[in-house]
């Protein structure tokens, strides 16, 4: 897959949902791009990715830093356990749309679940048992 | 002397009452009840009318109202006068009678106009032992009203109750002092002092006209002497300033002992207020700063393996010199280009060339890959550094929102407890308190400080007066004429002087025998004997309790005990003054709280078992405790009632 891809798309149906992320302190005032990479690091972390139906631009791609693209491409080497990849941006693009695309929806889900305690304390707790059992301390 | 009857008729509610004050029983104790209105401070004023002529006691409402009964003014036709009498039958010790008598008839136009009083009349009866009448009138009347109550101290015989409350409350000093000054009879004393005074300027000023020296000290001794009367004057203003400024501390004190300081306390729940928003803030910020944390190492936490997985990729690939690419790409375009190997100059044939072009576009996805993992390689070192503290930094700053909120909540519960302190307080009038408490301190400060300049520039006054005699009197001798002048000169100055120091020892004598007795009758009533050591009245006539443990507690005396030392205050001035008059109150007990009535009804006991006393009290003042204590002791029981049409009150005996 080739070509030049000037932005980020999401599902026609995933924007609403982004919508609503809102609702939790941790998302108050983050752009576009930050929701976005944040449901494809949520979605990565639980190996769930999936695939589009429809397309929309959510955010242009030259709003994406250095550092986020190293996210978007580490990401989609990893997904397609080949470093070629990382010549081709559509499909580095393409790869981060379809993990955001499943976590968005997770997110929404954790957020308006019913269960105890807020979103954000349950994202510390899982942040923190993820960081101790990946041993990251010793990077 | 003692009062046995007070009559009545067409006096104010009084159509026609006779008020029976025979001793009967153990006490010498009179008691009038009556409900507000029935006339009980009519009673009051009847006895001053009946003396002096007056009614300092009316209220407002009854000075809008003819003297004359309205019953009377109603039924009358207007063919004759009508008369307003009050009679006052007293009994001397040695049982002779004297019967003061008022009278004023009015001329009654119409129901609804004033009458015009037609005729006044007062006069004197006075019975001997044989039984002769001799009938004093108006002027000799008068004085002898004034053998029996002095009109200048009647406010210590017939008073309102009332005004033992606020005896000690208003200007403490200055109503001892009055009281100390009525009673030596100062009056005449300060007269023969002007007197003396003038006398002593005339002459001076007749001596003056011998000598332009001694007219011109006479006139600087003239100036000085005024100025001095002015410090003097000014001196007592400040004095009574000081006096009344303490006064009203040791009240504000009284009202405000047990009661919180709340502008303090306000001050402090406002600065809560402000250090709770900064804090408030303070954590606000560093949480917002711990979700900043927790949602970029999150997103990192959640691609690690990815992240990982690159770094250890470029990790190899550095160790096997692939980074940088070995390959130059610029190298193989050139001989593409030129068709010539620039390694060993051949020219390329065909397949030299297919394979320097394969080769090329090996070369170039492998550089496009190398490229984008040294580009991607900071960034995820970077993501990867600050990953390592995650841990760390989450934990201080959960830290330090858990020491805001400790500080917060610390800040909640002292507010908490300042408004529980406050509950219940009227904290506008409580600071209103405090604000004129303060302002009273500073207007004692102040005349203090007044009162040491004056003080000074007293002492320096009287130097220079004292050296301007001198060379007054040095001035005098020089001139032989001026003999006669000079001895008169003498004779003023020296009396003056004993008239001064006179002055000044009976009014220490009178304060001195009155503190004494004040002492002794106050001692003797107080309830709580413990409490207190002594009754003091200084040179500025101020009053102090000494309570036991020594210091002045009469700001914070009860109402009460307050009263007790104004009746006691009273009783000593009754014994000093040698007037062993009646005693008249109106409303006794009325500003004493409860639990002290009983106690002061004691001691109103107490008093009447050597003296006349005559209480005026409403129901609800004369409570059944009060009455409990009292009512078998009593020599009368009065009540006052009023008729149907208000215009007449009737003196049933109980």
């Amino acid at each position: 897959m080739s070509g030049v891809v000037d932005r980020l798309s999401v599902d026609e149906k995933d924007r609403a949902l982004y919508d609503r992320l809102e609702s939790a302190d941790i998302f108050e005032g983050r752009t576009r791009k930050e929701q976005f990479l944040f449901a494809l690091a949520y979605a990565f972390q639980r190996g769930v990715r999936r695939p589009m139906e429809t397309r929309e631009g959510f955010f242009l791609a030259k709003d994406l830093h250095t550092e986020d693209r190293a996210l978007l491409s580490a990401v989609a080497a990893y997904s397609d356990d080949s470093l070629d990849v990382l010549a081709d941006k559509a499909r580095v693009f393409r790869i981060a749309e379809e993990y955001a695309h499943a976590g968005i929806r997770m997110i929404v889900d954790e957020i308006e679940s019913t269960q105890y305690g807020s979103f954000e304390k349950r994202l510390e707790m899982d942040f923190h048992d993820r960081w101790k059992q990946l041993a990251l301390a010793d990077n | 002397m003692r009062i046995e009857k007070l009559v009545l008729q067409n006096y104010r509610q009084f159509r026609h009452a006779e008020l029976d004050f025979s001793r009967t029983a153990g006490n010498d104790l009179h008691i009038i009840r009556g409900m507000n209105g029935t006339g009980k401070t009519n009673i009051l004023n009847a006895f001053n009318w009946c003396l002096y002529g007056d009614e300092p006691h009316l209220a407002k409402d009854s000075q809008q109202l003819p003297r004359l009964n309205l019953g009377c003014i109603r039924d009358s036709d207007g063919s004759q006068n009508e008369e307003v009498r009050a009679e006052l039958w007293l009994k001397t010790r040695d049982g002779n009678y004297l019967v003061f008598e008022r009278r004023e008839s009015y001329r009654v136009q119409g129901h609804d106009e004033h009458p015009l009083v037609q005729e006044r009349s007062f006069e004197a009866r006075v019975t001997d032992a044989k039984g002769n009448i001799k009938i004093l009138r108006d002027e000799e009347a008068a004085y002898c009203a004034e053998r029996f109550v002095p009109r200048l101290m009647r406010e210590f015989f017939l008073f309102d109750g009332e005004r033992l409350d606020r005896y000690f409350k208003e200007a403490t000093a200055q109503n001892i002092r009055h009281a100390v000054f009525e009673l030596s009879q100062i009056h005449l004393l300060e007269n023969l002092e002007q007197k003396l005074d003038a006398t002593l300027k005339d002459v001076r000023r007749e001596a003056g006209k011998a000598s332009p020296a001694i007219e011109q000290s006479r006139e600087r001794l003239d100036t000085l002497e005024n100025r001095l009367g002015d410090l003097d004057t000014q001196r007592q203003a400040c004095i009574d300033q000081v006096n009344l400024s303490k006064d009203k501390i040791a009240e504000y004190l009284e009202m405000l002992r047990g009661v919180p300081d709340v502008a303090t306390l306000e001050a402090e729940r406002q600065g809560l207020g402000e250090r709770r928003k900064q804090k408030e803030q303070l954590r606000a910020d560093k949480a917002a700063q711990k979700r900043e944390a927790l949602f970029q190492s999150g997103m990192s936490i959640g691609v690690w393996p990815a992240m990982d997985q690159i770094l250890q990729i470029i990790d190899q690939k550095r160790e096997d010199n692939e980074i940088p690419p070995t390959v130059d790409k610029g190298l193989l375009d050139s001989i593409l280009r030129d068709h010539l190997c620039r390694i060993c100059g051949r020219a390329l044939d065909e397949e030299s060339t297919r394979h320097v072009k394969q080769l090329a576009e090996e070369v170039r996805l492998s550089s496009a890959v190398l490229r984008e993992l040294v580009n991607m390689e900071n960034a995820l070192r970077l993501r990867a550094d600050t990953l390592s503290h995650f841990d760390a930094q989450l934990r201080e700053m959960t830290s330090e929102i858990r020491e805001y909120e400790t500080e917060l909540d610390a800040i909640e519960r002292r507010k908490n407890e300042i408004d529980r302190e406050l509950e219940g307080y009227n904290i506008h009038r409580i600071t209103e308190w405090h604000k004129e408490r303060q302002n009273f301190e500073n207007a004692r400060d102040t005349n203090q400080r007044k009162l040491g300049m004056l003080d000074a520039q007293r002492d320096g006054l009287l130097v220079q007066i004292r050296a301007l005699k001198a060379s007054l009197d040095k001035e005098l001798k020089k001139e032989t004429k001026l003999a006669q002048l000079r001895k008169e000169i003498g004779f003023c100055a020296s009396a003056l002087e004993v008239v001064r120091q006179t002055k000044h020892s009976i009014m220490t004598q009178t304060r001195r025998e009155i503190e004494s007795e004040t002492k002794a009758l106050f001692m003797d009533f107080a309830w709580k004997k413990e409490t207190f050591r002594d009754v003091h009245i200084d040179d500025d006539y101020g009053i102090h309790l000494m309570h036991s443990m020594g210091y002045d507690c009469l700001g914070a005396a009860s109402a009460a005990e307050r009263e007790l030392l104004a009746l006691s205050f009273t009783l000593a001035l009754h014994k000093v003054s040698g007037f062993d008059s009646p005693i008249v109150i109106d409303t006794p007990v009325a500003r004493v709280s409860d639990e002290h009535r009983v106690n002061f009804g004691r001691v109103l006991l107490e008093v009447s078992a050597d003296k006349q006393t005559v209480l005026l009290f409403t129901p609800a003042e004369y409570s059944q405790d009060l009455a409990g204590v009292i009512d078998r002791h009593s020599s009368n029981r009065l009540e006052l009632k009023l008729s149907s049409d208000e215009n007449e009150a009737r003196v049933e005996v109980l």
